[in-house]
């Protein structure tokens, strides 16, 4: 299957910072890609050359299977991190001139913003100016006007930042519902969390280079199973048990990384010998944890 | 070209449906008619009013210089006659000046084989219009007396001293038309003066609408569709058509009063401005030349900054030509062909508002015109030029306002 997007070797030098080195990524229609990075990694560099707000120095970038092209765009959604509407025009003009240019005609855009309006709660403010909206409504309003156009490419910059917890759902159902359509979609988040439930391949991209790149399943199984998290009752003093590199210990709720290569069930032996054991278990590392690791070492390399 | 024209109706509507659109529309005129209300009136009550006594041996002399001063109907002055005058009235004069009866004297003295005197007490100086009133007044009265004198009928007396008036007369394409100085000026003036203002409140309504737009972060948004070259049309064309509109709006008002009854009382003949087709479609022409001039230069700035206040900086490149051109109105409109007239009217800066004020006064030869013209469509090519390519950059930068050197540089990355 043709990539959606497709970025070869792309590198962006503004004068002396290196924003983006070598990246390579490409992402397939009906998939959820993951976009991680400490800030200033180059993220939104990237996504830049991506919607051609800016050009590559040195690289390609292919949008629907053709280099990039501006006509491209108009199958292209793009939500920045830096959030933008006219404060002044009302939520439904506003919508339908987004609509407009991205190719709809006014009737079509206005028909759609209604459906929107209506899905995701908002159609109470359509005839309201858009300064007089709430930051969450107003988000709302991106949301859609990014969407407006029905695009097989679906950008997003830090998407659910500033939500509450019952609109930030609201919207990752949508996302979760547009990706079951076919569309690709990428999002870029500090949140590990949401990207671990959410995304099916991720790119983390440390000082504008890609340091990991692949399907989250796979990604994940380069990282040994080496972290335990248990619940007990009793005597402690397991922890000094050679397997265990670090612990931090939350008054009954312990989180343990192993050694490399130790033996968990050796430490468990040991723990049920001395406590009461409730839980454990020996999980995989979080990717929070991967991010962590991973940066952190480049950091200090 | 469908992006240019959805963003230019976007930027238009939303300026016309503004509230500063309304307000400026109405509130403009209101105050230049304002201001045009009170100096007529200041002008014609200046010096008016005033209760004042003409003393001098003659009694005769002293009747004649109060018919004179009655005579000027402006003045409702009333004037108290003391004849023949002795040191003893002058003594009471000064009396009642000082105790607010009256607001002066005149006091003559015509001595025998002795130059005429006359003098003019009152509790203030530099009241100019009075002192000009009087000094004909008085002048007039002694020719008559003196050509009475020598025996010259007083209906003889009153054809020699009839006062006239120039009348101006303007030679255009070899025929004379009635022309009036004053009121050409005027005209001049506030075209000038609207040109001037339109042109430059609506190019740095372009730089105000731009920096919104950065602080809004809409840009990264609008980007992703839209060339910058795009938006900056879109601007340029949507509010270049809010300044049109509103001049329109003036003009059919203007038009509609003055053909109404009130006008025709206001102006009575003596404040006719008359304005041409040509002086119409030249105005189009200058406004949308200098309004492309400043507004392009406006956004460009306006792009390097982040807020209002850090464009406020940059205002003085629009203010200076502004005076400059104001400052050598009179210069201009007295001698319109002079070398530095000719030079000011075909520098791009100046040029609409100085080239008007010589077309008030003459006509200046079609070469001159077409010229400034050029000059100024090459100088927005070059503003356009170097603009765009700042606007491309800086509306992605946030941060401290920008430097030359950092401008200069983005113009070879963009």
């Amino acid at each position: 299957m043709a990539a959606v997007v497709e970025l070869d070797c792309v590198s962006k030098v503004y004068e002396q910072k290196i924003a983006v080195k070598d990246l390579s990524l490409r992402i397939e229609a009906g998939t959820m890609f993951g976009l991680l990075g400490p800030n200033g990694a180059g993220k939104t560099s990237s996504i830049r050359m991506m919607v051609g707000i800016t050009m590559p120095d040195s690289g390609t970038v292919s949008l629907l299977g053709k280099p990039f092209a501006r006509e491209s765009l108009r199958r292209v959604g793009y939500l920045p991190e830096e959030r933008g509407l006219y404060k002044k025009m009302k939520v439904m003009e506003q919508l339908v001139f987004m609509g407009q240019l991205r190719g709809l005609d006014p009737a079509t855009a206005g028909k759609r913003a209604h459906a929107w309006c209506e899905r995701l709660q908002i159609l109470e403010a359509v005839d309201k100016k858009t300064e007089e909206l709430s930051k969450g409504m107003q988000q709302k309003i991106q949301f859609i006007s990014t969407l407006l156009h029905e695009p097989e490419l679906i950008i997003m910059d830090e998407p659910f930042s500033g939500l509450d917890p019952v609109n930030a759902t609201l919207l990752q159902d949508t996302l979760i519902d547009l990706k079951n359509q076919g569309r690709a979609i990428l999002f870029s988040t500090h949140r590990m969390d949401q990207v671990e439930k959410l995304c099916d391949a991720i790119c983390l991209v440390n000082r504008g280079r890609a340091v990991l790149a692949g399907g989250m399943r796979e990604v994940k199984s380069r990282y040994e199973r080496n972290h335990v998290q248990m619940s007990f009752e009793g005597d402690n003093s397991f922890l000094q048990h050679p397997a265990i590199a670090e612990y931090k210990d939350y008054a009954g709720l312990v989180e343990i990384r192993l050694k490399p290569h130790a033996d968990a069930q050796d430490l468990l032996r040991e723990a049920s010998r001395k406590a009461t054991v409730w839980k454990f278990e020996v999980m995989e590392p979080s990717l929070e944890e991967i991010f962590i690791q991973t940066v952190g070492e480049k950091i200090d390399a | 070209m469908r992006d240019v024209l959805l963003i230019a109706k976007r930027e238009y509507l939303e300026q016309v449906k503004g509230r500063a659109f309304k307000v400026t529309t109405i509130l403009i005129p209101a105050v230049f008619a304002g201001l045009i209300a009170v100096m007529v009136f200041a002008g014609k009550n200046s010096g008016a009013g005033k209760h004042i006594a003409v003393a001098a041996e003659s009694p005769a002399l002293a009747g004649v210089v109060r018919d004179q001063l009655l005579a000027d109907k402006d003045a409702r002055m009333v004037v108290d006659v003391i004849a023949p005058a002795d040191a003893a009235a002058k003594a009471d004069l000064i009396a009642k000046v000082n105790g607010k009866e009256i607001d002066g004297f005149l006091w003559i003295e015509t001595p025998a084989g002795g130059a005429a005197k006359a003098e003019w007490e009152s509790r203030s100086s530099g009241d100019f219009v009075t002192e000009g009133r009087l000094t004909d007044a008085v002048n007039h009265a002694l020719v008559q007396q003196r050509l009475a004198e020598r025996g010259i009928s007083a209906g003889q007396v009153e054809t020699l001293t009839k006062r006239i008036d120039l009348t101006t007369m303007r030679i255009e394409k070899g025929k004379e038309t009635v022309s009036n100085a004053l009121n050409t000026f005027w005209a001049a003036y506030a075209m000038a003066f609207l040109l001037m203002f339109t042109v430059i409140f609506y190019g740095m309504n372009v730089g105000r609408s731009v920096i919104q737009e950065k602080t809004s972060r809409i840009f990264e948004v609008m980007l992703a569709t839209v060339k910058p070259s795009d938006m900056l049309a879109g601007k340029l064309i949507g509010i270049g058509a809010v300044g049109l509109t509103q001049l329109a709006i003036w003009g059919a008002a203007g038009a509609l009063f003055a053909s109404t009854a009130l006008a025709e009382k206001l102006l009575a003949g003596e404040f006719t401005i008359s304005i041409s087709g040509i002086d119409i479609a030249l105005f189009a022409v200058y406004f949308l030349l200098g309004y492309a001039l400043y507004s392009t230069l406006f956004a460009g700035l306006a792009a390097t900054c982040d807020t209002e206040q850090e464009l406020q900086q940059y205002a003085p490149l629009a203010a200076v030509p502004a005076w400059l051109s104001f400052g050598l109105i009179t210069y201009i409109v007295s001698n319109p062909n002079s070398v530095w007239s000719v030079a000011i009217s075909l520098f791009p800066p100046c040029a609409p508002i100085t080239m008007f004020l010589r077309m008030a006064s003459q006509f200046p030869p079609a070469w001159q015109i077409w010229a400034s013209v050029g000059l100024m469509a090459v100088s927005v090519y070059v503003v356009l030029w170097f603009s765009s390519r700042v606007y491309r950059v800086g509306i992605l930068m946030y941060g401290k306002r920008a430097t030359l050197p950092e401008m200069l540089r983005w113009l070879r990355y963009s």
